[in-house]
């Protein structure tokens, strides 16, 4: 019995030894580079770092990112002047694009589509809302003075959940934490943890059993919630003004309520919206296993920004 | 509680130390906790169907020792009061709905309507149709005077619901499984190692492979109208190792499980991919259940040793009474039925009873070229007839075949959650080389003489559980559901 119990103990130690070593060989785990936040209070990746972001297993999407030295992944640094041509594109993952190579960005084949004459900034970050993204414009307003255009990805209604910006320091803290720090540094445990394996253990560490797990679901038809998003919405701005006449919102016209696009038209608010060339493509602009944009709908994404800005804004398409 | 959840993984730990460190001292105690921890394992999905396994438990206790005191005729009677008591519990349960069914539709054929039935809907308790059967044979056995009942409830009790093979076996016979209850048991590390790679072996197979495949198949068998016929093949042949993989995986980790208590359960399955003819794929499929059937049923009615047509007879019946013991649905009839079709000319060839003992390549490291198209057409002819079994219904079923052999053309097909088709052709690939390699001992996955190779393989297995794993997937086991 003693023999038998040492023995297993053993194999078991040396077989995750080796499922550590083969995890790190084949780069199954995902690297989440490090956020904290600023002296502006504006949430951040730490700058100047690349790596790799692996979704699913068998690294069914695996893309390299480049942090840059303002601490957002793109293919290039953010140095805004009055003398160059440059648009700002501020959201969330979907900007930040951590599913696909850096270099593909969506930023990237609006420069393309562009002419190469305008620069595009990526100021894309997991987990922005609509209060973070207006900040940081507010935080670094110098910059974003100098820049010619504006763009900010609205994922209606989750990203006007909140009507102020205060930063997510709960979300910081725990995320260096000592806990997570070591799951980041045993790359089996940040593998098993990403692919769900160790969710049930998690669930039951927290008492929470699967049968009385829920969606919350938003209904966003509901007239409430509708007069919530929309007051928080113009909360936002008050607090955060835009200048509309340099300014759009990215937008899905397909999943926003309709009565919120009316009240943006009676504002004059600009939207973009990329629903439309969405719902009429023949390939599937999503990722099949994920719901962020895969190559092609970068591309459909890309080209109705530049549609809107031909339309908008040509000062920007002039050489 | 499943064998692949995280309560299991604690169950297991918690029950092996209070097993063999606390109680190992006093039987009775052990064979107490045995029950325990069969009814806690059982109760964690239902509690209110324990109710059942102890009635089935009692009634063939009870039946036993009066069928064990009684003269002939008595002994009859009570041996009915227990195929009655059992079959009528999985009539109530798993049938009732489906003869309901039948007869509305038959009427309904004959012109008659029936507007309101009188139906059950009640869920089916799992296992029922497993621990029904072991305990059918517990009573049969000693109405035969092939084995002596016991006294000791806790023993019988422990018997019956013994947790490992509870709810989808190996259907163990009291004579093999009650005196290794009944006896003192001792540990043995080579019981206990081979138990343990057992569950690996059986983790792989149900994780990597049976899970894995079941999107795809879900998915082709769901949209069959808009697949090209490879497709359609492919579906069936992924269902053919969804199926081998999941059940058998169970077997392997419930006969690894029983190992790791000191208690050795039957082999339910012995490559039966690598069969050089459907005779020999029913010697190696379930073979709990068909040797049950053989024994309890096919012998009984006469066997082979009467003339060829009554042969013939009780071939049907029991290839058709094994479908239907699967599922209360006419798919698993038809299943059954076209298995004593393919088997009838074995029959009448004298060849039935080909490949007894041994397995292919028996000698040589590669089969002959004879016994690779013995194994291709038996393995076709196989995955062919899983098509009824996993159908939703005959209409399904057909419309799937006449698809499949309109001979569509090829047209791509992508897995329904996004990832590399081509992984699973070579995990597959992969897998049946493995078979063919360990096809002489089912229950030593990994005998090989360097410890080394034997450590790289357990590292490879678990690596292709962490790469095939899913999270989005439904990790219920299929025959939980018969």
């Amino acid at each position: 019995m003693k023999k038998f119990v040492l023995k297993c103990s053993l194999y078991v130690a040396l077989l995750l030894l080796v499922l550590e070593l083969l995890v790190r060989v084949f780069h199954l785990y995902t690297e989440d580079p490090p956020r904290f936040i600023d002296d502006l209070g504006v949430e951040k990746r730490v700058p100047n770092s690349t790596g790799y972001a692996v979704t699913g297993n068998r690294n069914q999407n695996f893309s390299e990112f480049r942090i840059n030295s303002f601490g957002f992944n793109s293919f290039r640094e953010f140095h805004p002047s009055i003398d160059e041509k440059e648009i700002a594109l501020i959201g969330d993952s979907f900007i930040e694009g951590f599913h696909q190579d850096y270099d593909r960005s969506t930023g990237k084949k609006m420069e393309v589509l562009l002419g190469e004459s305008v620069a595009v900034y990526e100021y894309g970050y997991a987990g922005y809302d609509l209060a973070n993204q207006l900040y940081l414009t507010k935080a670094y307003e110098a910059d974003f003075e100098a820049v010619d255009y504006i763009i900010f990805y609205l994922d209606y209604p989750t990203d006007l959940e909140r009507s102020e910006y205060v930063p997510n320091k709960d979300r910081i803290t725990l995320l260096s934490s000592r806990m997570f720090k070591i799951r980041d540094q045993i790359k089996l445990l940040a593998y098993t943890s990403r692919i769900g394996l160790v969710d049930p253990i998690k669930r039951l560490a927290l008492g929470i059993r699967d049968r009385n797990k829920q969606n919350p679901s938003i209904k966003v038809d509901s007239v409430k919630l509708r007069t919530r998003y929309q007051k928080n919405f113009e909360k936002l701005l008050s607090s955060y003004p835009i200048d509309k006449s340099k300014t759009a919102f990215l937008l899905n016209s397909k999943t926003t309520d309709k009565e919120f696009l009316a009240h943006c038209r009676r504002k004059n608010i600009q939207y973009i919206d990329f629903g439309k060339v969405f719902e009429h493509s023949q390939t599937a602009p999503t990722l099949i296993y994920d719901q962020h944009w895969n190559d092609h709908g970068r591309d459909l994404v890309a080209q109705a920004i530049v549609d809107h800005l031909k339309a908008q804004a040509p000062h920007l398409l002039n050489k | 509680m499943l064998f692949n959840s995280i309560e299991f993984l604690i169950f297991l730990p918690l029950s092996f130390v209070l097993y063999w460190f606390l109680l190992n001292r006093n039987l009775k105690l052990q064979n107490l906790l045995l029950v325990v921890l069969s009814y806690l394992f059982y109760g964690w999905w239902d509690w209110r169907f324990l109710s059942l396994i102890f009635l089935s438990t009692f009634v063939d206790y009870l039946v036993g020792q009066k069928i064990h005191r009684a003269q002939d005729r008595e002994r009859k009677r009570w041996l009915w009061v227990s195929i009655g008591f059992n079959i009528g519990l999985l009539g109530v349960f798993k049938y009732f709905d489906f003869f309901v069914v039948s007869l509305i539709d038959a009427l309904a054929f004959a012109g008659y309507e029936v507007t309101q039935p009188w139906m059950l809907h009640v869920l089916l308790p799992v296992g029922i149709s497993f621990y029904t059967f072991q305990t059918l044979s517990y009573s049969l056995d000693v109405s035969r005077k092939a084995l002596a009942p016991t006294k000791d409830f806790i023993a019988f009790a422990a018997y019956v619901s013994f947790f490992p093979q509870l709810v989808a076996g190996p259907i163990e016979r009291a004579a093999s499984l009650l005196p290794q209850i009944l006896q003192k048991r001792r540990f043995s590390y080579q019981q206990g190692a081979q138990g343990a790679k057992l569950i690996l072996w059986g983790f792989f197979k149900k994780v990597a492979i049976a899970d894995s495949l079941a999107p795809i198949v879900d998915d082709i068998f769901v949209n069959y109208h808009s697949y090209s016929s490879p497709t359609l093949f492919m579906g069936a042949f992924f269902f053919g190792f969804q199926i081998y993989a999941d059940f058998s995986g169970y077997s392997d980790i419930a006969i690894g499980t029983a190992k790791l208590f000191g208690i050795e359960l039957r082999s339910n399955f012995k490559f039966p991919y690598l069969s050089r003819s459907v005779a020999e794929f029913w010697r190696r499929w379930h073979i709990s259940l068909s040797t049950w059937f053989r024994d309890y049923l096919y012998i009984p009615l006469g066997g082979s040793k009467l003339n060829s047509r009554t042969t013939i007879r009780n071939i049907f019946i029991i290839f058709l009474v094994s479908g239907f013991w699967h599922g209360a649905n006419w798919t698993f009839i038809v299943w059954g039925g076209i298995h004593a079709l393919l088997f009838v000319p074995l029959f009448l060839t004298g060849t039935n009873r080909n490949y007894l003992h041994g397995t292919v390549a028996e000698k040589s490291a590669l089969p002959t070229f004879r016994e690779f198209v013995q194994i291709s057409i038996t393995f076709t002819a196989v995955t062919l007839t899983w098509i009824f079994f996993r159908a939703e219904s005959i209409a399904h079923a057909l419309a799937y075949l006449k698809r499949l052999f309109a001979l569509h053309p090829y047209q791509g097909y992508n897995h329904p959650l996004g990832y590399r088709m081509v992984d699973y052709f070579i995990l597959l690939s992969l897998f049946m080389g493995y078979e063919f390699i360990i096809r002489k001992d089912e229950r030593s996955p990994f005998k090989f003489k360097s410890r080394y190779l034997r450590f790289g393989l357990y590292a490879l297995v678990l690596l292709a559980i962490l790469l095939f794993y899913d999270d989005r997937i439904d990790r219920s086991f299929i025959y939980f559901q018969f």
